[in-house]
């Protein structure tokens, strides 16, 4: 069953290198099944000879997959939630990488390959895929269609300007990537890519597998000049990569679900475009590659649909009326738990635990380049964060917002992770106002009337960023933080702005202390997670250490408009190298170069958070089966899909 | 009149080209654009996109263009081809999208509006000609509390009433098996039994001001000369509440046309959201929310547009049914 211990298990990447050849087989039982059984929807289809035989659809060692409490029955319709936005939520909708992680997130598993192998270096991954496996059109699939991918959309300047994604670049070298032959399918740089299966078995992971050659290519205006042209003129459009976006999309782009025409490899298929329209169904793809241990092709499932709801209220009212089966993410809230609680025989569902991946939920990321140079000043200063650290009632916030949810955490791996480290999870997380006086006092100290002043001697006050649209909760915490700091005479300023804004005030060079969760923080994503635990890729004002440190890797750098490149402590610099070399190192030196960024991150204690995400649910539809009673919740592990939404069935 | 009627047109011209360039000008105030919208969900997910891939979409939609180009480009399309541009959010163009949902909106509106009319009229004709009688006072209070009580908080009432007592299914106007069936006698019927719920909370609201309206206008003709000879002659009280006092009443509903056309096409905005309706009034929130500039851009404008055209629509209509006016439009003589 499932379990959500994340320690102890490496067998990811890291360790594949060191010990060289890695073949992670499926399971032996696919190759004892003499007879497949299909859904009895597909029977008359096959009968007509409209569809082709199961053997035939199937792959000849098809990935065998099992629900967590066994075989389930064929039929039913699954009623999903979409809030409106991006239909490519591959967290609800499905996760069909290479490579995928377990369920537990420990390690990775074969998905569409069947097995791979890394060299001793690092620098070559092959992946084997599965010989007859077919797209939801009934063509094969084959390394052609990645090879195609690579060369004529992820490094087609015309669809992705900017380059391939950054996973696929090694030390600036995009990747070279070779069909060895027609299953197996090669990566390779000259530096050692220590975490490439990690991202491979990410949500980004995907797109190797998204585009078959046989369908796309009348969309590369490359290879099919006339044929673009003329569909580009048929829908009025002028932009080659407008409609690109617009006709084929990329990479969580809706426009990817639009056409029911486009094959795929994922359990259910549009039968026609969503778009715009208040529920879509999926339907059965017949060509689905996997199969349980009894020999039936999954998925049991024959219909998912996905209802349009982006009002979270009304969300929240379909879901305990019992009419969506697995409620989605942003109405499950502590906060709604007793409603959810005390509709469960009326809306006919149960409460699932769903732990998040997350390892805060505040990130307090004080400016490092504020303009000001006062503000500079005390906002670099660690007794000041030690100061507001300290003074803070965690455990107060912990129970009044967050339901008793938790504990005081700061940011750091989650307990559960191999790269937990005890000083900087849980330093400075007491609630102690005399000792947070004493490191204020020598920063600011304390003015006659109570409040204090800057270093300068005037009155000092800073600001906190709270965008309340994507997180209420912060608001509620803040009022009382702010209660707790101003009886030490801090004057604190609160932003609270909308989500509309959020992106424009987080590019605010004037911005003081921003806020945001910390995210990624189970299993081994820290590694492949570093600047969440700095500057968040810009959340915080780093911008001038930032362009220090880029102009010291390229002397030819530009610093933006306002930025003046500034060199940091001689340890920030250090975190900044770690965060680039731990890709390019493998198992060992890589546990190696996080414990000393753990250690500096705790000496240098530059972020500071509130408290460790707890008390998750989900209500799970009494109808849906083989649901796990504790999913876990993230984005690079993806949840919950990992459970494999195909094992899932409906028991009327 | 007629030249009345020329003039008036060829000064919405003018009128039109002001308001697309205001409306256009007022999508883009907001700090940011779509793609910061794109990048901002993304990050509420947990993914990060990085400057590069921002950078990369923001020229893919050619928003890194100066404005004054990007409004140009937008007035050509619709101008030489009829093409009001493509929502960024939903990958379609504009016109499909007002188009689809302009049925449920003018239907929603216009039940509301016979609702209103249908419910206050009378009760407003009662209040004027039994002034002061206890049935007075019942509707009067009734009327005041559904004009104090915020729409959305009624509409949210009615939503937990209708799901925790009567057991329906809300959000919507639809149940969940009806939403992309053909149309069919069972589909109408199941509109009706999801429509009544935005129909009174969007009814109430209204139907105060218009009980009071038409009880303060007749109130005003009912002293009038005109009125005590008819009684005086023998007529039915009926006939000569009917024949020209009620008439005299209604007079402020056709001035007040435009209104009404704006109504039919915005549809009230906020119990839409809050109710999950498929009307023009979220389409136009979520697109300013996302600042998906041609969809919103175009809503707005055809608003402006409806408010035009209606308002010249009601001065017609008023000159025609008021002799008066007609005799001041023709110089008066």
């Amino acid at each position: 069953m499932m379990t959500q211990s994340w320690s102890g298990i490496r067998k990811a990447a890291q360790g594949a290198a060191t010990l060289g050849l890695m073949l992670v087989s499926t399971s032996a039982l696919a190759q004892q099944c003499s007879e497949y059984t299909q859904a009895p929807m597909l029977n008359d289809a096959v009968a007509n000879g409209a569809l082709p035989a199961l053997a035939s659809r199937l792959p000849q060692a098809p990935l065998v997959s099992d629900g967590v409490n066994g075989t389930g029955s064929y039929g039913g319709q699954m009623v999903s939630h979409y809030g409106g936005t991006r239909i490519g939520d591959f967290r609800s909708y499905g996760y069909e990488p290479l490579v995928r992680w377990s369920p537990d997130g420990g390690e990775v598993m074969p998905n569409i390959a069947e097995s791979w192998s890394v060299s001793d270096d690092a620098t070559t991954y092959t992946f084997n895929l599965r010989p007859g496996m077919k797209w939801s059109d009934g063509e094969d699939f084959n390394a052609q269609d990645i090879v195609f991918w690579w060369e004529h959309v992820e490094t087609n300047a015309d669809i992705n300007p900017k380059g391939p994604r950054k996973m696929f670049v090694v030390n600036g070298e995009a990747a070279t990537v070779t069909a060895l032959d027609d299953y197996t399918i090669e990566f390779k740089w000259s530096s050692p890519n220590g975490v490439f299966l990690l991202d491979m078995a990410s949500p980004y992971g995907q797109r190797v597998v998204q585009f078959a050659e046989h369908y796309h290519s009348q969309f590369i205006k490359g290879l099919n000049p006339e044929g673009v042209a003329q569909m580009m003129e048929e829908a009025g459009a002028s932009d080659y990569t407008q409609w690109w976006i617009g006709r084929v999309g990329t990479y969580g782009q809706n426009a990817e679900y639009y056409d029911p025409a486009r094959p795929s490899i994922h359990a259910w298929v549009p039968t026609d475009s969503p778009a715009g329209k208040e529920r879509f169904t999926f339907e059965r793809n017949a060509y689905y590659w996997k199969v349980d241990s009894d020999c039936n092709q999954l998925p049991y499932i024959d219909v998912r649909s996905f209802v349009l709801s982006s009002d979270p209220e009304v969300a929240l009212l379909r879901v305990i009326q019992g009419e969506i089966d697995l409620s989605p993410r942003n109405v499950s809230t502590p906060p709604n738990r007793a409603v959810f609680f005390d509709n469960k025989e009326r809306g006919d569902y149960r409460l699932v635990t769903a732990n998040s991946c997350n390892y805060n939920n505040a990130q307090f990321m004080t400016s490092m380049s504020h303009p000001d140079p006062v503000k500079a000043e005390v906002f670099q200063n660690k007794d000041f964060r030690i100061g507001l650290s300290l003074g803070m009632d965690r455990e107060a916030v912990i129970d009044a917002v967050y339901l008793g949810q938790g504990e005081p955490y700061q940011i750091g791996a989650r307990p559960e992770s191999p790269f937990y480290d005890e000083d900087l999870a849980r330093q400075f997380t007491e609630f102690d106002p005399e000792l947070a006086a004493e490191h204020l006092d020598k920063i600011l100290p304390m003015g006659a009337d109570g409040m204090r002043v800057g270093p300068d001697g005037k009155p000092f006050e800073f600001t906190v960023h709270i965008n309340q649209g994507f997180r209420p909760d912060w608001v509620d915490m803040m009022q009382i933080i702010s209660a707790n700091w101003a009886e030490l005479g801090l004057k604190v300023v609160l932003d609270v702005h909308s989500d509309e804004i959020g992106q424009a005030r987080r590019a605010d060079p004037d911005r003081e202390i921003f806020l945001w969760v910390g995210e990624n923080g189970c299993g081994q994503f820290p590694v492949v997670n570093l600047e969440r635990f700095t500057n968040l890729g810009g959340y915080a004002n780093w911008d001038n250490w930032d362009a220090w440190y880029a102009k010291s890797l390229d002397a030819s750098f530009e610093p933006a408009d306002g930025v003046t490149p500034m060199e940091p402590p001689a340890n920030v610099t250090r975190m900044f190298e770690i965060r680039d070399e731990i890709p390019l190192r493998t198992a060992d030196a890589q546990t190696a170069l996080m414990d000393e960024f753990n250690s500096i991150a705790a000496d240098e204690f530059i972020t500071f958070g509130v408290a460790l995400p707890g008390g998750g649910y989900r209500s799970v539809s009494n109808r849906l089966q083989n649901v796990p009673d504790t999913l876990l919740e993230g984005w690079l592990y993806p949840g919950p899909s990992p459970v494999d939404f195909a094992t899932f069935w409906i028991k009327e | 009149m007629g030249q009345f009627m020329i003039k008036r047109a060829l000064l919405m011209i003018p009128t039109m080209v002001a308001i697309s360039f205001v409306a256009f000008l007022i999508i883009t105030l907001p700090p940011g654009d779509f793609v910061d919208r794109i990048a901002a969900t993304a990050a509420q997910d947990g993914d990060r996109m990085t400057d590069a891939e921002i950078s990369a979409l923001r020229e893919a939609y050619g928003l890194n263009r100066p404005l004054l180009v990007q409004y140009a480009d937008w007035v050509w399309g619709m101008v030489s081809r009829g093409d009001f541009g493509t929502s960024f959010f939903y990958s379609l163009p504009v016109d499909q999208l007002i188009w689809d949902r302009l049925g449920l909106t003018s239907l929603l509106s216009i039940l509301t509006l016979v609702f209103i009319w249908i419910v206050a009229i009378p009760i407003g004709i009662y209040s004027a000609v039994r002034k002061y009688s206890l049935g007075d006072y019942v509707f009067t209070f009734f009327g005041f509390i559904g004009l104090a009580v915020p729409n959305f908080l009624l509409a949210l009432a009615l939503l937990y009433i209708s799901f925790r007592y009567l057991g329906l299914s809300v959000g919507g106007l639809f149940s969940p098996e009806y939403i992309d069936a053909p149309w069919s006698l069972a589909k109408f019927g199941d509109l009706m039994a999801h429509i009544w719920i935005p129909m009174i909370v969007l009814g109430t609201a209204g139907t105060a001001a218009v009980i009071r309206t038409i009880r303060a206008n007749l109130l005003d003709e009912l002293h009038r000369p005109y009125v005590t000879t008819a009684r005086a002659k023998g007529m039915p009280e009926h006939r000569v509440l009917a024949k020209y006092p009620v008439r005299h009443a209604l007079n402020p509903f056709v001035s007040s046309l435009n209104e009404i056309f704006v109504q039919i096409v915005s549809g009230s905005t906020i119990v839409s959201v809050v109710l999950g309706l498929q009307t023009t009034g979220p389409l136009l929130l979520e697109a300013l929310k996302q600042e998906d500039m041609y969809l919103a851009a175009t809503l707005i404008m055809f608003l402006g547009f409806m408010t035009v055209i209606g308002t010249l629509f009601s001065d017609i209509l008023l000159a025609w049914l008021d002799p008066r006016i007609r005799r001041e439009l023709s110089g008066g003589s």
